[in-house]
């Protein structure tokens, strides 16, 4: 039959629904028909009615609709209680990605209700006046706890909880596999998760088609399935997932001896571990009387697989491993499958053995290096450690033994532990033979043998060669004869002498070479020396070697010292520079010449440096040879500026210099005066000592204390020019018995010049007279001789400073001087400073200067005219001869210090 | 008289009136219990926060405040101030004894709905902090002569929701759990607060005496 069902909702006109619902109807029965509402029933009241037709073709007449039922209202608003607000549907369950219709229903007539689906306010639909839809489409999953949807009113909260729960995914890679054909053990990736809180449904079942059986599983990823004793060899499994809301299933066929995957080996062992060989064992699980199993053997050493076996086993496996290395650790594993079928390899299992020592197999590498001394020599034996591949175990002393060539039966032995690499020995100057081998717990290593020969070694010159990027080529003659092999010996660090001593063996038919090292760095020179080594193992040095790996531009600047500076030429030398020590081989220097000249000189070039313009010119020379470190600039001009610089330079560039030298020749009229001077000044210098040396003779004969008159040029003067028949009058006619000193009548100012003021004037109204005793007593008075005024002897001494200075001689008394100052304060003032003046004066300041008497003020200084143009000449005849401190004739005159200003000396220096 | 002196201090710990011996009496178990909930308060801050944003808004917002409906059957942690003022030691403690043994119950129902592994291992830790602090609480009456109160038999506290409860009020249900238990963390630290100060001895007098010859 056919129903029809309408629906209704709010009130019976309002169709919202219309089905039919077909079945086959037995008497009696009772019919179940579900109809599930978007808007959930308790917000609305809905109307069902329902009507049928007999759907049968053996009843043709009867296809007629019966009448409608009458309309059934269904209305649970009623038992809901007596709350003002609810919300539904009540916890509901949706898949993500669903639309849900949510109401609330509010039985008071306020309308101050706010829904909230989480926490984003929303606006629904209004239903009736106390009804309000909320569409939601599209629904997230958001938590396992439920979205929160909720409405409020005042302080009433009312809400639900949305369980959105994730799409249940179809289970990814289902497979099944046995260990031991008793048990199926089937997995599968089950994808995400869509249990929710109170919601976990989610469920797996695994059904085997032939057999009809199912199992529940209860892990959502993997499920064991028993094996039956019937051996059934076909399976066909389906694995369902489902949750409430989704039903998933996946499906396998297999045959069982296809899925069969053994369980991992175990008991691995290792027995009869040799140096060379060891026997592995191990067991397995059985998987079946008649089955066998085939194991995968793999051997690794030092991280990489050595090698690899396959062995069938049934039960115990073992294998003999062979061709090890000695006292080296192995590992060994081991896996297994099902012969028939390989489905999948069992787990590796693993371990591990060392294999038994053995002695090393090669001899060691050794050189020496031999430092001979007066009478003995010093020789240092290197020797390379063995690798661990000849070593043959752990290597625990070096043996040494040392053997006298010239006296065979005497031997010596050393023991040197390891980890050393080398020994030193002193030994006579014999030749002696040295063998050297290491030894491990097992036994030694075959002997390497070295030959010390007592003849000192024979130098040969060093020759140059340049290193590459894959180290030094080095390459030497061919030596004809007695050759078993050359060594090419080597510092990786020369600084050090010993640090890192290398060698290197070539055989006898190689001649050549290339060594290369980590060690090596630009910029730093190797030495090589290449020794024969004779039948005889005796080392003989061939040749030797000595270059960069890459040369670099010099590191020093030369130290230039410019001499024979002449109006032409300069010579430049840097005598000291180091050449050997710089970081590549010096070729040469530059020699830089800036000048204001226009072209260069001869044998320069223009120098074309970026950092050097045409003003002034700068011209280069270039110094093939580095072991010139002299050099001439010539053809220059007298009296001219240059500017010049030194530079070595190498294979890899120009190096650094000193900054530019100034240099300004001098004239030429210079040069040769000074070719004139310098011997002047040399005879003067020899004249001058002379005189001093024969200074009392010179004093005697020059320059007495008391002229000679007649030796007085001035007289053959005046004689010859003036008067010839001018006579000398002899002063020793008369007796002179007194002296009379006549002071100017003009008054004499006394100024301090030192300081600049003037302390003080004097006037010296009256002559000053200076009385000497008479000779005889009685002789009062004046005879007939003639007096005169001498102030030759008169002295003043001073310093610069004191220049001016009237220094009183202490002790005349100031009544018989008669002069000069009313004021005593003034007298001692002066007389200290008398005194003072003379401490302070240096010896060699104190010496009179000689001034002749008939010197005219205008000989003298022409700068002293003006200042002293009123000095009256009294004395024409005889002109005192006068002291003067050498400042004074030096310094123009000035009316203060006129010669008035002179002071008196004691007459006992006049007179003796 | 600086020998005597020394001898004097060298014998001090020798001095009965010095050595304070004997049962400490609550105070020291008081103060643990103080401090235990002012752990458990800073503990459940935590804890709080992490359960109600599991449960999603509005219970994770700060303000949201619904009325007690489905959780009347928590023991309720707030009460009259002049009540509280009047409460004897006994009954103070034997109210904070029977809160915390239901709040116990109900969170460790919370533990087993529980989603996520790590929120379970959160609530399991705070439960065994819980029952140490039932435990201290039990010292302390226990101290004090305090019998502990006896559960009637059957009215053991479940937290199983009726077929009528919806998840939202289940949640509401939780919400009002954490809040209340945070009350009571914070009633208690005033109660033991209250009678650590009550119970806590005046300080020690002690007296020496010396007597010192030949002064």
């Amino acid at each position: 039959m056919v129903f029809q069902i309408q629906i209704s909702r709010f009130n019976s006109s309002n169709i919202i629904w219309v089905g039919n619902y077909s079945t086959t109807v037995k008497q009696n029965q009772v019919l179940h028909w579900s109809w599930e509402s978007e808007l959930p029933l308790e917000c609305a009241t809905h109307f069902l009615r329902i009507r049928s037709m007999v759907d049968d073709a053996s009843f043709p007449k009867s296809t007629i609709w019966s009448n409608w039922s009458s309309w059934e209202k269904v209305d649970v608003q009623d038992s809901l209680g007596q709350d003002t607000l609810f919300v539904f549907p009540n916890d509901k369950l949706v898949e993500e990605g669903s639309n849900v219709t949510i109401c609330y229903i509010s039985r008071n007539n306020q309308n101050n209700i706010s829904c909230l689906l989480e926490d984003e306010q929303i606006n629904g639909e209004q239903l009736d006046p106390h009804v309000f839809a909320f569409n939601l489409n599209n629904v997230p999953f958001i938590r396992e706890t439920g979205t929160n949807f909720y409405c409020q009113r005042n302080k009433t909260v009312k809400g639900i909880v949305l369980f959105v729960s994730k799409v249940l995914e179809e289970p990814k890679d289902f497979s099944c596999e046995t260990q031991d054909f008793k048990t199926l053990n089937c997995t599968w990736d089950p994808g995400r998760n869509t249990d929710l809180r109170k919601h976990a449904s989610q469920r797996y079942t695994l059904f085997e088609f032939y057999s009809g059986e199912k199992k529940l599983c209860k892990h959502k990823n993997w499920c064991n399935w028993q094996i039956t004793q019937d051996s059934q060899e076909t399976y066909n499994f389906t694995l369902i997932a489902e949750n409430d809301l989704r039903k998933r299933s996946v499906s396998i066929l297999f045959n069982l001896t296809q899925r069969v995957r053994p369980m991992t080996p175990f008991s691995v062992s290792f027995e009869t571990v040799s140096a060379t060989n060891a026997m592995m064992t191990w067991k397995v699980h059985s998987i079946g009387n008649y089955s066998s199993l085939l194991c995968n053997v793999e051997l690794y050493g030092e991280g990489r697989m050595i090698q690899q076996h396959n062995v069938s086993v049934k039960v115990n496996g073992e294998f003999l491993l062979s061709e090890l290395e000695p006292n080296t650790k192995y590992t060994a594993q081991v896996r297994c499958a099902y012969d028939k079928h390989i489905w999948k390899w069992s787990e590796w299992i693993s371990q591990s053995f060392i294999t038994l020592e053995a002695a090393p197999s090669v001899a060691l590498d050794v050189w020496r290096n031999v430092k001979s001394k007066p009478g003995s020599q010093n020789v240092i034996l290197f020797w390379k450690p063995l690798s661990k591949f000849h070593a043959n175990g752990k290597i625990l002393f070096y043996n040494v033994v040392v053997e006298n060539l010239d006296q065979p039966s005497r031997l010596e032995h050393y023991t040197i532990p390891a980890p050393a690499n080398g020994t030193e020995l002193s030994l006579d100057q014999s030749s002696y033979e040295i063998r050297i081998t290491a030894n491990n717990s097992v036994g030694s290593s075959p002997a390497s043998v070295i030959v010390i020969s007592g003849n000192s070694t024979e130098e040969v010159e060093e020759e140059k060669i340049k290193g590459t990027e894959d180290g030094f080529p080095v390459s030497w003659k061919p030596h004809s004869g007695d050759v078993l092999g050359y060594v090419v010996e080597w510092y990786d660090c020369p600084q050090d002498q010993l640090c890192d001593f290398q060698w290197e063996n070539v055989g006898p038919g190689n001649t050549s070479i290339v060594i290369s090292s980590d060690a090596f760095r630009p910029g730093v020179r190797y030495n090589f020396r290449i020794y024969r080594i004779s039948t005889k193992r005796i080392a003989y040095l061939l040749e030797k070697k000595t270059g960069y790996s890459k040369e670099l531009v010099p590191s020093t600047k030369p130290q230039v010292v410019m001499n024979n500076l002449t109006p032409h030429s300069f010579t430049l030398s840097w005598e000291n520079y180091p050449t050997e020590s710089q970081p590549g081989f010096i070729q040469g220097y530059h020699v830089y010449l800036k000048s204001k000249a226009r072209q260069c000189h001869p044998g320069f070039e223009k120098a074309n440096l970026p950092e050097i313009t045409d003003d002034p010119l700068c011209c280069k020379y270039k110094i093939d040879n580095p072991e010139q470190k002299r050099f001439i600039v010539e053809n220059l001009q007298p009296e001219s500026f240059y500017e010049v610089q030194v530079t070595p330079y190498t294979s890899a560039g120009e190096g650094p210099g000193e900054a530019f030298m100034k240099v300004t020749t001098p004239g030429e009229e210079s040069h040769k005066l000074i070719r004139i001077l310098l011997p002047m000044i040399f005879c003067i210098l020899v004249i001058m000592i002379a005189c001093y040396m024969k200074s009392q003779w010179v004093k005697e004969k020059c320059y007495p204390d008391i002229p000679d008159p007649y030796k007085s040029s001035i007289l053959s003067l005046i004689k010859s020019k003036e008067n010839p028949h001018l006579t000398i009058m002899n002063v020793n006619d008369c007796i002179p018995d007194a002296i009379e000193v006549i002071n100017k009548p003009e008054g004499t100012k006394i100024q301090f010049l030192g300081t600049g003021k003037s302390v003080t004037e004097l006037e010296f109204t009256k002559p000053a007279y200076l009385y000497l005793l008479p000779t005889e007593k009685n002789s009062s008075s004046p005879s007939p001789c003639i007096c005169f005024e001498n102030f030759t002897y008169n002295q003043a001494a001073s310093d610069a400073e004191s220049c001016g200075h009237v220094l009183e001689p202490p002790f005349v008394p100031p009544s018989q001087l008669g002069l000069v100052t009313s004021s005593e304060s003034l007298l001692k003032t002066l007389e200290k400073s008398y005194m003072n003046s003379l401490e302070e004066i240096p010896a060699e300041e104190t010496n009179l200067n000689y001034v002749s008497q008939l010197a005219s003020p205008m000989s003298g200084d022409k700068d002293s005219l003006p200042t002293n143009p009123q000095v009256p000449v009294h004395c024409s005849e005889y002109k005192m001869q006068m002291a003067v401190p050498p400042c004074l004739t030096a310094s123009p005159l000035s009316e203060k210090s006129s010669l008035s200003s002179v002071t008196l000396l004691d007459q006992d220096e006049h007179f003796h | 008289m600086l020998a005597c002196l020394c001898t004097v201090l060298w014998h001090l710990p020798a001095v009965p009136a010095l050595n304070r011996t004997g049962d400490p009496g609550p105070g020291p178990s008081i103060q643990k219990t103080y401090d235990l909930t002012r752990y458990l308060e800073h503990q459940l801050r935590s804890l709080a926060g992490t359960y109600l944003n599991y449960l999603g808004p509005p219970f994770n917002e700060p303000d949201f405040n619904p009325p007690r409906l489905g959780a009347e059957t928590l023991p309720r942690a707030t009460v009259n101030l002049e009540v509280w003022r009047s409460l004897n030691d006994k009954l103070r403690l034997t109210q904070n004894y029977e809160a915390y043994s239901h709040l116990l119950c109900y969170l460790r129902g919370l533990n087993r709905q529980a989603a996520t592994a790590e929120l379970r291992r959160s609530l399991a830790h705070f439960c065994t902090s819980l029952q140490g602090l039932l435990g201290s609480i039990a010292g302390v009456m226990a101290a004090l002569g305090s019998p502990l109160p006896q559960p009637l038999p059957g009215t053991e506290p479940t937290w199983a929701p009726g077929p009528a409860h919806s998840d939202f009020l289940q949640k509401m249900d939780d919400f009002w759990l954490l809040k209340e238990l945070q009350t009571w963390l914070w009633r208690s630290a005033k109660d033991f607060n209250r009678l650590k100060k009550k119970i806590q001895p005046p300080a020690a007098a002690v007296t020496l005496h010396l007597e010192a010859h030949g002064f």
